[in-house]
């Protein structure tokens, strides 16, 4: 749709291709690599931030693989860049009722009806970060998968500060001056973000981090000593939603992360831009592709959505991982990242823009 | 043989037969008492029979020790207490309230028409079909729209779609707490459904903004999943109440009108702008009995979830698409009907059961073995539902699915009252519909303690969904809204047909 230059007019059906395209590459690459036929699903999660369709497409995606009659499906919308971890919430407490389920939850991101063909900076900004992806993710609480699964969700914490104005109204879709709907970015995002992400840790550190670290760090901190958490003593791979460049620097200082922490998380960023709820997954796909995985080691998820919501969990590696599963990082030749430069080649481009004075640009009339 | 004779005789046979099919279902239902009552009657009997001496004389007789016996009686009760834990929770529903538009809002015949008429100007047939559609769909003047669509041009704006989520959402919502006694830093689960009303942050976010409830709390945003999305969230919530019992959950099902009400021209599309109607309600949901001091009014027995999705019939007739000119809107298939039976019939399937008195499974399982025998002599036996519920609430799609779910269901006028009088009064509500009309029965004053409730509702996909509740308390006739002021109208008498004034 952007190629076609019909951003001003996306079209109902231009989302929808989208969603395909994505469901048509990640469920049927997914569902043929682990041998599940989809008449195996019991549950199926789906979440989309930005369309809604009739019928849903949790239904379209049972259409397309003529899953069983009784599938629970839930279709979240709206949720926000930490969607999936709100979908890995609903197939755990389901797993925690039921035996022998098989769940598949979808994750993605629709950019086709979502495009901001304004002006206003606060909301062009998503147009610069946002970019197509999605993942599917199989899980399961069925003892005869246990020893082909990849990990093991130890914990999940959600935090919602929403009832916070500034934070609540820090990431808004709204209308610009002349009517256009864009997502506003506001000023008080990264303060919004920081306060949620501290909550949050604050409620995670205390079941994943060793007792030993959090004894020192109580220790110290009664003594009146700044000590920074350790998050490495209980944690040994960092998957960071890819908000942007500011959001991952801010976040590994945060958690005191070295640049080969930050690696995933910012290649993700460089290859496949923020793809909303999906992200982390990208990240994740990275470390499994680099082959870092071993077995017992921890992971550690945290993502941030509108709202705002900051939602974390720990999983453990269950057996080393050698990354020739079909990852999608396989097919971007791996062994290129990181890539040895980082300029950004639009600024080499176009970089020369910003020293000229725009009252002498011929612009064309859009509205 | 005389024909006074005969009628005689047929009278008779069907006399007996009027009295043997009550006997042979209070039999069949009642099988287990009839087996045990006469033998702990004889054991007690027994019992009493031998004195005191004798009892004691045969426990000191027996070969077990005191160790023993306690042992075997802190077994029994380990194993019960293991039991109860791994047993579901039961969910309890504390109360729910609807929404209830303000006068200003009703959307009369004559305006819809008038309205209708300066949109549809330039397609006479697609005026005077919308037009056939609004007389024959059973609402009522009362029903309401939100105020952008009450402009000529309708100006929906993301704006004008918010506000009308805040009325609707937040007035259900003051309407619960009011009635629950729940304060809004007590939500644990919140579970917010809609049709299709797209805003970031989500609903659910919005109505946590509101209500500035606890960092801690669960939220979930539920969009496209149709008029039977209200059940979906009830099953979310049964679902988490299981892992954290503890939990408060509400969840607020909405329909808002403001984005989803068609624009064009399009015959095929104009359908849903005469059925739907602006609604909401609010529902808390916990495993406690009691809440706040209040006894709750219903527990949820059973949900049954089916779809028929995998069929491409199904799958497609009810689709959201543009027209030529871009307007987005509903589109509903000529074989909606029979795909609402086929889902209908699938989901009582499975819910039979579940629900069914024993009578009713036994002849269903003899018909279904007859049939399995010679199929061309038996017709497939329909079993009664309604011997098993007291009150049903279906969902308020239209005057036909009502019809259809009468005749599928052999229900009779007064069962299906209250989803007549929902369609009259509010229109199609979506997924709210239900709690319109669970609302109707207690407005009433039929809500008695031990009554079964079934809610069916459909959805596009295509999904049926139902749930079973029961009655824990009779429920006193409500003073609040939404039938405060109308109830004495109805059972309202609704024409097939109703002309307006103007034609």
């Amino acid at each position: 749709m952007v190629f076609h230059a019909r951003e001003d007019s996306p079209t109902y059906e231009d989302g929808i291709l989208e969603m395909d395209e994505f469901f048509h590459d990640s469920i049927d690459k997914l569902l043929a690599r682990t041998g599940v036929s989809p008449q195996d699903i019991h549950v199926l999660v789906v979440n989309v931030a930005c369309i809604t369709t009739i019928p849903s497409l949790a239904s379209r995606i049972i259409k397309r693989y003529k899953m069983r009659e009784d599938v629970k499906i839930y279709n979240l919308t709206g949720m926000g860049c930490s969607a999936s971890l709100i979908s890995i919430n609903i197939v755990e407490s389901i797993f925690k009722c039921q035996e022998n389920v098989n769940a598949l939850v979808v994750a993605s991101e629709s950019l086709s009806p979502n495009w901001y063909t304004g002006n206003d900076k606060s909301m062009i900004l998503t147009n610069c970060l946002f970019r197509a992806g999605g993942v599917a993710i199989l899980l399961t609480n069925k003892k005869s998968l246990k020893d082909r699964a990849m990990f093991k969700l130890k914990c999940l914490v959600r935090t919602h500060h929403g009832a916070r104005d500034e934070a609540y109204t820090s990431c808004i879709q709204m209308e610009d001056e002349h009517g256009r709907v864009g997502i506003n970015l506001s000023k008080n995002l990264p303060k919004a973000a920081t306060r949620a992400f501290i909550e949050n840790l604050r409620l995670i550190s205390l079941k994943i981090l060793p007792l030993r670290e959090i004894l020192r760090y109580a220790l110290l901190s009664f003594v009146g000593k700044f000590v920074m958490i350790n998050f490495k003593t209980g944690v040994d791979h960092f998957c960071l939603h890819t908000g942007g460049k500011a959001v991952i620097d801010s976040i590994g200082k945060s958690l005191g992360l070295s640049e080969y922490d930050l690696e995933p998380a910012r290649m993700t960023l460089h290859r496949f831009g923020n793809t909303s709820a999906s992200s982390i997954w990208y990240v994740l796909g990275y470390m499994e592709a680099k082959k870092r995985f071993k077995r017992g080691e921890k992971v550690f998820m945290i993502s941030l959505g509108a709202g705002f919501k900051c939602n974390s969990c720990l999983w453990e590696v269950v057996r080393d991982l050698d990354g020739e599963n079909g990852n999608c990082w396989n097919e971007c030749d791996i062994d290129k990242y990181p890539p040895t430069s980082f300029s950004n080649p639009f600024m080499d481009k176009y970089g020369w823009l910003n020293h000229k004075d725009e009252t002498t640009f011929d612009r064309n009339d859009f509205e | 043989m005389m024909p006074s004779q005969i009628i005689i005789s047929n009278i008779s046979s069907s006399a007996r037969l009027k009295y043997v099919k009550p006997g042979y279902q209070f039999l069949a239902n009642h099988f287990v008492a009839w087996i045990s009552v006469p033998i702990l009657v004889i054991l007690f009997i027994q019992v009493l029979s031998r004195g005191n001496l004798e009892i004691l004389a045969l426990l000191n007789s027996s070969h077990y020790g005191h160790v023993q016996i306690l042992f075997s009686s802190f077994l029994v009760i380990s194993l019960s207490t293991l039991y109860n834990k791994s047993k579901r929770r039961t969910i309890y529903l504390v109360d729910f309230a609807c929404y209830k538009a303000p006068a200003e809002l009703r959307v009369t015949f004559d305006a819809f028409i008038e309205h209708s008429k300066i949109i549809l100007k330039s397609e006479p047939k697609s005026l005077e079909f919308q037009l056939k559609v609004l007389e024959r769909a059973g609402l009522g003047e009362d029903t309401c729209l939100p105020s952008a669509l009450h402009l000529l041009p309708p100006d929906p704006t993301l704006e004008a779609c918010r506000e009308e989520a805040e009325m609707v959402i937040f007035s259900a919502m003051d309407s619960l707490f009011l009635k629950s006694g729940l304060s809004p830093k007590d939500i644990d689960i919140l579970v917010v459904n809609c049709s299709f009303c797209l805003s970031i942050p989500s609903l659910s976010s919005m109505v946590i903004n509101k209500y500035q409830m606890k960092d801690s709390v669960k939220s979930f945003n539920i969009l496209g999943m149709g008029c039977s999305a209200s059940l979906i969230s009830v099953s979310l919530v049964r679902d988490l109440l299981q892992v954290h019992p503890s939990y408060n959950a509400v969840v607020v099902s909405a329909e808002l009108m403001t984005t989803i009400f068609y624009q064009g021209k399009e015959r095929s599309m104009l359908v849903p702008n005469c059925l739907f109607r602006m609604g909401g309600a609010a529902i808390l949901l916990s495993t406690r009995r009691t809440f706040c001091n209040i006894r709750a009014k219903y527990r949820l027995l059973h949900l049954v979830r089916t779809h028929t999705a995998d069929d491409d019939t199904s799958y497609n007739c009810v689709q959201l698409k543009e027209d030529l000119e871009g307007n987005l809107g509903a589109w509903l298939s000529k074989e909606l009907m029979a795909v609402a039976g086929k889902g209908l019939k699938l989901n009582l399937t499975a819910l039979g059961p579940l629900v069914l008195p024993p009578s009713e499974k036994i002849l269903y399982f003899m018909n279904f073995i007859a049939r399995k025998i010679s199929s061309s002599r038996w017709r497939p036996y329909i079993p009664k539902f309604k011997q098993a519920f007291e009150h049903f609430c279906i969902h308020a799609g239209g005057r036909a699915v009502i019809d259809g779910v009468q005749d599928s269901l052999q229900l009779s006028v007064e069962q299906v009252e209250a989803s007549r009088s929902t369609l009259h009064r509010f229109g199609n509500t979506s997924s709210s519909s239900l709690w319109y009309e669970m609302s109707y029965i207690e407005a009433k004053g039929r809500m008695k303690k031990g009554d079964r409730i079934l809610q069916i509702s459909f959805g596009s996909g295509y999904k049926c969904n139902s749930a079973v509740w029961e009655c824990a308390e009779t429920v006193k006739i409500p003073t609040g809204d939404p039938w405060r002021d109308c109830i004495h109208k109805y059972p309202a008498c609704v024409p097939q047909l109703i002309k307006s004034a103007d034609q």
